[in-house]
């Protein structure tokens, strides 16, 4: 119990340092205190009725029979179990736009400068526990653009959604969607370079070697402008910042790819100009190159058992994770689409089916894992002490598919809640009720017609590489 | 240089007033005096019973003790209210139709990768069209027109106009609304950069991602251009000659923070970019539209944005069908919480402007101001939202927005109440000279009317395709609906003027696609010829005989 | 578990050897016999489960099940000791056979036939029986599958099958099944079934081609029961003037004369209630495929007897303001207004194995773990008229049955043996042989 304050007085010191700002509006619960649940804390096994207490956004404690202040609120979670929020390191969620697909490098382009943050699907995410995604450019060009890490903050503004700390990262593409196989040939238009796999090569080769001279060409300049005022800076380029940022470690590459031949490929450029593919993002066929992949210490972003929905998917089978895992690669299950991130514990456990991973290695590919590949795992993907408190309650194991989230917290704040949300609907009727009411909404008497509705699109989305609306 | 062009510009234009005095052949009486009328001269108390006296198109008195000076034209102002002269903050006004795009008028891939309107370009730029800062409107603004018009008819009398379309849209003028020349009317140029955030078709930048990084890029460039231009100024010897450039050079006024930047924002998180990419760039910006700038009142106020509001309040324009899926909460909300934008800025101390918003409709523009003061705008703070506010925030307070001695005679005189609904503008001055008003909101344009049904054929490159229009207008409302092979669907954004241009918008479908049509023609001889405007292809052309005669 | 059956097979002598690679053409398909699972907890979702009973199977059927049956000589047994057994897994609402792979392999794709009316296009014509994606969803517990084209108005006609076979008509329950038209929809399409279909995007415009769309189905069924009836005259009285045949029309004549189920793929509210009233006017008998909007239709689905595969339950809400579980709760919400329905994925191929947990998710969100099973045994079976033969755990009907090691629906659980009439199903697939190859690669 000493030790037990002692840590909590620890965790408090150190973590109100950074909150203090945004502590105010938390004030209506700083404090909770989950009672007498089954902690899957994934990196230090499973333990049975116990409590978990956060604080300032952090959690606090872990143990048996946990105090917590006078206003702190209490959640009896007996017969429910606790799971880190889920980090999916693939999503195209909340953003205006996912490709710039003019050009084939356009590392210039940031999805930071898109974000919506009142995507209905972010709410929906976290009703399946997600609370961390990896918000990724496209596949419409060998060199995209950059990434966001984010925390499932729905309700706030998108600044507040940015996931402090976590690395930079870029997305790169290889394969089909690059090569812009399913666009028609349109008579009079241009094809895009590349057009084969092999064009693929030596465009990121191309835009590596421009970068590594653009980076001389700044070394140069800095040495020689201490001494002559009169030199000319080279230009600042933003295509070809964050590849230098790449070459020299502070960026991560997320490449998506699916064939042997181009998995290598990468990893061959990687390796000539001294930096490391973080994540191969889908690596449908990663289990023919799984030790490669050791090798070079790639991680790989995959989905669970998704095949055949073109042919550089032919090959993708569901022993994929296991293969991989077995290999000593880090292995995250993804979603790329709004639908399947809300899903993607069953999609985890999917991995004792296939390959028959064991429960620990399984419910790492969606927490722990994705957060090491995105460089955050020091906040978030395990329940410890003075890691984010990022985590849903769940009213049986996330493995079974009887189970559904209950309450989903972000940073200590409840952000879905299965109860409030019943409860809410109602208020949302008599609110549209309202609101039809208002004389801006009545319909006018000679009236255009409506647009017919449109649904949205389920299941997969392979990165998109529809044309965007403006 | 661009400090230099304006003195000159403001010189010559004031210079072409005094020399307009002697050549003017419409008005050769230059000196008014409105006497008994209630005066607000918005910079200072209301004067209850004065009179105002303009020679030379500038005040030359106000009061309540003012005499009429004896060789003016006297207006018995009894009844009436002068108010400074209204200034819609953006607009279109005096701009060409958009130029067609180049593509032909097929269907398949064609129509599908058309261009939109194309941005208007530069000759010499490094840039490609839409991302041109150094597109000027004083090089391509024209006197006189319809819009122009109704504009005036409701009061307005001086507008900041905008190029039409691009990312680097260019640089805006503040134009007064009469002036037989384009010279006579332009009051200050170039008054502001204007960005807009939409992608190029086909090229770089294509999403609007690309439309930051391209933001970025060229700022960015900039810097280096200045930088380059005066290291190489100071020794060119030695030193390889830095291409000249004129659409960075353009830049360099806004990242210097020289010359203000407006940048189109409606959306919470629209604004929010545009607040972030300022910060970035330490740019003097002004957020126009608007429309959830109330949202953002705290990052406005402390970063010193202002905001060129939109009075183009959202409201439902379709019909009820049973079929259709209920409107999305986030839609009913928008629309009822549009009206409550202005009264929010003005509550919390954010500078604004009232701007127009492209309404076709300019007789809803007033009505709008009304549902703005319904919840919660002050009158008074509506009336500054279009008097001293602009001429604030684009940098003309010395010249408009207030009636004070000195400054430029562009007044509104109204009947009641400007922002009554019963209220009718009576006179509007604009550079001390009156203007000639049509029938006011309404009246409508009587003698003419297009009520009745149509054969329409339209040709979109393709040969003719007949369809049905009926029309039915009341003053100068206009709704009605089309039906035939294009479609079916009610017709919006409708008006008609009273030198017969009849102007409405319709969706229409298109090989298989359904399209924003815009229909631009003349009434002459119970025919209405003119343009057909569809987003993202050529453009057609059409004519429509009247059935029978109206009823 | 594959060894197992192999030495299990092995004992039976007859056909250890012709069971070959079940991903390429093995030209034989394994032959019926006694087979006698003992000792295994036995879900027989008609009845009771049977805790510890014994399942016999003979000749392609389920011969005795029970609690106190015994093991019939010659039987070669399975114990089941620690394992369950289940009907397989029924799935209304697939492709499957008729697509390998969706895009960039147009030579794979036999979905869809041109022009809208195509009640002739047979879906059992062009199944293909070594397709990777039958033996990939058999080895998961999905025995049986509705087949059905996608294309146009009148799609063509569907055909249930089992998970094996050489050839279609050894994998053929029912080879026409059911005829399949698109009601025309009143919004994008976008459900993975039905494939993006080009609309219109104004309302007004879509609800009057949508009239014109529903005329043309409404005369090609008036035609079809017009030549029924000449044809029937005819054959009763030979002294009339032989009417010509016509195939695309006599293929209809068991629909419209509300023999067989005509199967309406409809999501929308108003689509729904447009089919259902079609199907009155015409008097069909309907089975509504799709369904997202089914719970706002309950009362009138429930008094017309209506039926609603319902596969949207792993899709997005169709509406910004929907609840987030609006599909995943939709089959509770039937269950309770007494609406008859079943549960399928709506997918292609790739995703039928992922049957089992679009059941579950239905449990997780109010509908009893039972009925969820029987969402995707029993009631499939029911609708589409084969619950005689398919569906549950009961002396007589056809033996196709799966053995687990835990809960049916559960992902963690295996499958360790599988029955498709009656026939002894090697449980790999060219996933398995893929990993096989793989996996140990250093």
């Amino acid at each position: 119990m000493k030790r037990f304050i002692a840590r909590l007085l620890l965790t408090a010191i150190v973590t109100s340092l950074p909150l203090s700002v945004v502590r105010a509006q938390r004030s209506a619960a700083p404090e909770t205190l989950i009672r007498n649940a089954t902690v899957l804390t994934v990196t230090h096994g499973t333990l049975q009725n116990t409590d978990v207490l956060l604080r300032n956004g952090k959690i606090a404690a872990i143990g048996k029979n946990l105090n917590a202040s006078a206003n702190a609120r209490i959640i009896d979670a007996t017969g429910k179990y606790i799971l880190p929020g889920i980090v999916d390191c693939h999503s195209h969620s909340m953003l205006d736009t996912i490709n710039e697909g003019t050009l084939a490098v356009t590392s210039m382009v940031r999805t930071a400068d898109v974000l919506n943050p009142t995507d209905p699907d972010l709410y929906r995410e976290l009703a399946g526990g997600v609370t961390t995604l990896n918000l990724l450019h496209g596949s419409a060009n060998p060199i995209g653009g950059l990434n966001t890490v984010v925390k499932i903050k729905y309700g706030r503004p998108a600044s507040e959604f940015i996931f402090p700390g976590a690395m930079p990262g870029i997305k790169f593409a290889l394969g089909e969607n690059v090569k812009r196989s399913s666009n028609p040939n349109l008579p009079g238009v241009q094809r895009r370079y590349p057009n084969t796999r092999m064009g693929v090569e030596e465009v990121i080769r191309d835009a590596f070697t421009r970068a590594r001279d653009y980076k001389r060409a700044w070394d140069e300049y800095r040495a020689a402008s201490k001494n002559d005022k009169n030199l000319i800076p080279p230009r600042r380029d933003l295509q070809l910042e964050p590849l230098v940022e790449v070459l020299e470690g502070k960026r991560y590459v997320h490449a998506h790819c699916y064939v042997t031949s181009e998995i290598l490929m990468l990893m061959n450029i990687a390796d000539e100009f001294g930096f490391k593919v973080k994540t191969f993002q889908h690596v449908l066929e990663g289990y023919k190159v799984a030790k490669e992949i050791a090798a070079h210490g790639a991680g790989a972003s995959i989905f669970a058992d998704s095949w055949a929905y073109k042919i550089e998917a032919y090959d993708a089978i569901p022993y994929n994770a296991a293969i991989l895992t077995r290999a000593g690669v880090v292995v995250s299950m993804n979603s790329d689409s709004d639908e399947r991130a809300r899903r993607l514990n069953i999609e985890a456990a999917k991995a004792m089916h296939w390959g028959d991973l064991t429960e620990e290695q399984s419910l790492r590919l969606v927490t722990i894992n994705p957060a090491i590949q995105l460089g955050i795992q020091d906040r978030v993907g395990s329940i410890e002490v003075g890691k984010d408190a990022d985590l849903a309650i769940w009213n049986g194991h996330p493995f079974s598919v009887y189970s559904r989230v209950d309450t989903t917290f972000v940073d200590g704040e409840i952000f879905f809640d299965r109860q409030q949300d019943l409860a809410r609907r109602a208020e949302l009727a008599a609110e549209r009720a309202k609101l039809e009411q208002a004389e801006p909404n009545k319909p006018p008497a000679q009236g255009q017609s409506p647009q017919a509705p449109r649904r949205r699109p389920r299941g997969h989305v392979d990165d998109d590489i529809e044309i965007d609306q403006p | 240089m661009p400090k230099v062009r304006l003195r000159l510009l403001v010189a010559a234009s004031t210079l072409l007033l005094l020399i307009s005095v002697t050549i003017a052949q419409r008005n050769a009486i230059d000196t008014y005096a409105i006497t008994n009328a209630r005066i607000v001269p918005v910079s200072g108390a209301t004067i209850d019973r004065g009179t105002l006296v303009i020679r030379n198109g500038l005040i030359e008195a106000v009061g309540a003790n003012v005499t009429a000076p004896p060789d003016a034209r006297i207006i018995d102002g009894t009844g009436l209210t002068v108010y400074p002269g209204l200034i819609d903050s953006y607009t279109n006004l005096g701009l060409p139709e958009p130029s067609p795009s180049p593509a032909g008028g097929g269907g398949g891939a064609a129509f599908f990768l058309a261009a939109p309107p194309r941005p208007v370009g530069g000759p010499n730029s490094t840039q490609p069209a839409g991302l041109q800062p150094e597109v000027m409107v004083e090089e391509t603004i024209r006197s006189g027109g319809t819009e122009i018009e109704s504009s005036r008819n409701i009061g307005i009398t001086a507008a900041l106009t905008v190029p039409r379309s691009g990312i680097w849209m260019g640089q805006s003028a503040l134009i007064n609304l009469a002036g037989d020349t384009p010279q006579q009317m332009i009051v200050r140029s170039p008054v502001a950069m204007h960005v807009g955030f939409t992608p190029l078709r086909g090229t770089y930048p294509g999403s609007l991602m690309g439309v930051f990084a391209s933001l970025r890029q060229m700022m960015l460039d900039a810097q280096r251009y200045r930088d380059s231009m005066q290291i190489y100024d100071r020794a060119p010897r030695g030193i390889r000659r830095p291409e000249v450039d004129r659409s960075l050079a353009a830049l360099i006024p806004v990242i210097e923070g020289r010359m203000p930047v407006v940048m189109l924002a409606n959306s919470e998180r629209e604004i929010t970019r545009a607040l972030d990419l300022g910060t970035e760039f330490k740019l003097r910006l002004i957020i126009a539209g608007g429309r959830e700038s109330d949202r953002l009142t705290d990052r406005l106020v402390k970063q010193k944005v202002p905001v060129l509001l939109s009075l183009n309040l959202p409201r439902r324009t379709t019909a009820a069908i049973p079929e259709a899926d209920p409107e999305p909460l986030r839609v009913l909300r928008e629309r009822v919480e549009a009206q409550q934008t202005a009264g929010k800025l003005a509550k919390a101390g954010v500078r604004f402007a009232f701007e127009s918003g492209s309404l076709t409709n300019m007789s809803d523009l007033m009505v709008n101001v009304g549902r703005a003061i319904e919840n919660g705008l002050q009158p008074a703070d509506a009336l500054r939202a279009f008097t001293i506010w602009p001429a604030e925030i684009l940098g003309v307070e010395n010249q408009l927005g207030s009636i004070e001695v000195g400054k430029i005679a562009n007044l509104t005189v109204t009947r009641g109440d400007l922002f009554d609904r019963n209220s009718r503008v009576a006179h509007v001055f604009i550079d001390g000279r009156p203007v000639d008003l049509r029938p006011a909101a309404g009246g409508g344009p009587s003698r003419i009317s297009v009520s009745g049904q149509w054969t329409v054929n339209v040709n979109l490159g393709q040969g003719d395709t007949a369809i049905t229009l009926n029309l039915q207008q009341e003053g100068d409302r206009l709704t009605g609906s089309i039906a035939g092979p294009l479609g079916s669907g009610e017709i919006s954004n409708a008006s008609i003027t009273s030198a017969g241009e009849v102007r409405f918008t319709v969706t229409v479908n298109v090989q298989g696609q359904t399209k924003e049509a815009t229909f631009n023609g003349r009434l002459e001889n119970n025919q209405i010829r003119g343009s057909v405007t569809i987003v993202g292809a050529a453009p057609g052309t059409f004519t429509a005989t009247r059935a029978g005669q109206p009823n | 578990m594959r060894f197992l059956i192999a030495s299990l097979l092995c004992a039976g002598s007859v056909f250890a050897q012709q069971i070959g690679n079940p991903t390429t053409q093995e030209g034989v398909i394994p032959p019926r016999g006694i087979f006698a699972i003992r000792n295994a907890r036995i879900v027989t979702v008609s009845g009771p489960d049977i805790e510890n009973g014994t399942v016999v199977i003979r000749d392609g059927k389920i011969d005795a099940v029970g609690a106190d049956v015994s093991v019939p000589a010659g039987a070669q047994t399975i114990d089941g000791h620690g394992l369950s057994v289940y009907p397989g897994m029924i799935d209304a609402g697939t492709n499957m056979g008729l697509v390998e792979v969706p895009q960039g392999a147009n030579g794979t794709v036999d979905t869809s036939e041109v022009g809208e009316l195509n009640p002739n296009a047979k879906a059992i014509i062009a199944v293909n029986p070594h397709s990777a994606h039958i033996a990939v969803t058999r080895v998961e517990g999905i025995t049986n599958t509705l087949t059905a084209p996608t294309g146009g108005l009148i799609s063509g006609q569907a055909a249930l099958i089992n998970l094996l076979g050489t050839a279609p008509k050894e994998m053929a329950l029912v080879p026409e099944a059911a005829l399949v038209i698109n009601y025309p929809r009143i919004g994008g399409g976008g459900g993975g079934f039905g494939g993006f279909q080009q609309q219109p995007a104004n309302l007004s415009e879509t609800l009057t081609a949508n009239e014109r769309q529903v005329e043309q189905i409404r005369k090609m069924l008036r035609d079809a029961e017009a030549y029924g009836r000449a044809q029937d005259a005819y054959a009763k009285n030979k002294s009339l003037p032989r009417p010509d045949r016509n195939v695309v029309l006599e293929s209809l004549v068991p629909y419209v004369r509300g023999e067989q189920p005509v199967i309406f793929r409809a999501d929308r509210e108003a689509e729904i209630r447009g089919a259902i009233k079609f199907a009155d006017e015409m008097k069909l008998k309907p089975i509504i495929l799709g369904g997202d909007d089914a719970w706002k239709v309950t009362s009138l689905l429930k008094e017309k007897n209506v039926p609603v595969i319902l596969t949207g339950i792993f899709s997005l809400p169709s509406r910004e303001d929907d609840a987030y579980d609006v599909l995943y709760e939709e089959p509770a919400k039937l269950q309770q207004a007494g609406v008859r329905f079943c549960i399928s994925t709506g997918d292609a191929g790739a995703e039928v194995r992922n049957l089992p947990l679009y059941a579950g998710m239905a449990a997780a969100f109010g509908l009893s773990k039972a009925d969820a099973l029987k969402a995707v045994t029993l009631y499939p079976a029911q609708i589409l008229n084969v619950a005689n033969r398919l569906g549950s755990i009961e002396v007589g009907k056809m033996a196709n049955l799966v053995v687990t090691d835990g809960d049916l629906l559960e992902i963690r659980s295996h499958i360790k043996y599988l029955f498709i009439d009656g026939r002894p199903v090697v449980l790999t697939s060219r996933h398995t042989e893929l990993n096989d190859a793989f996996k140990n690669r250093k």
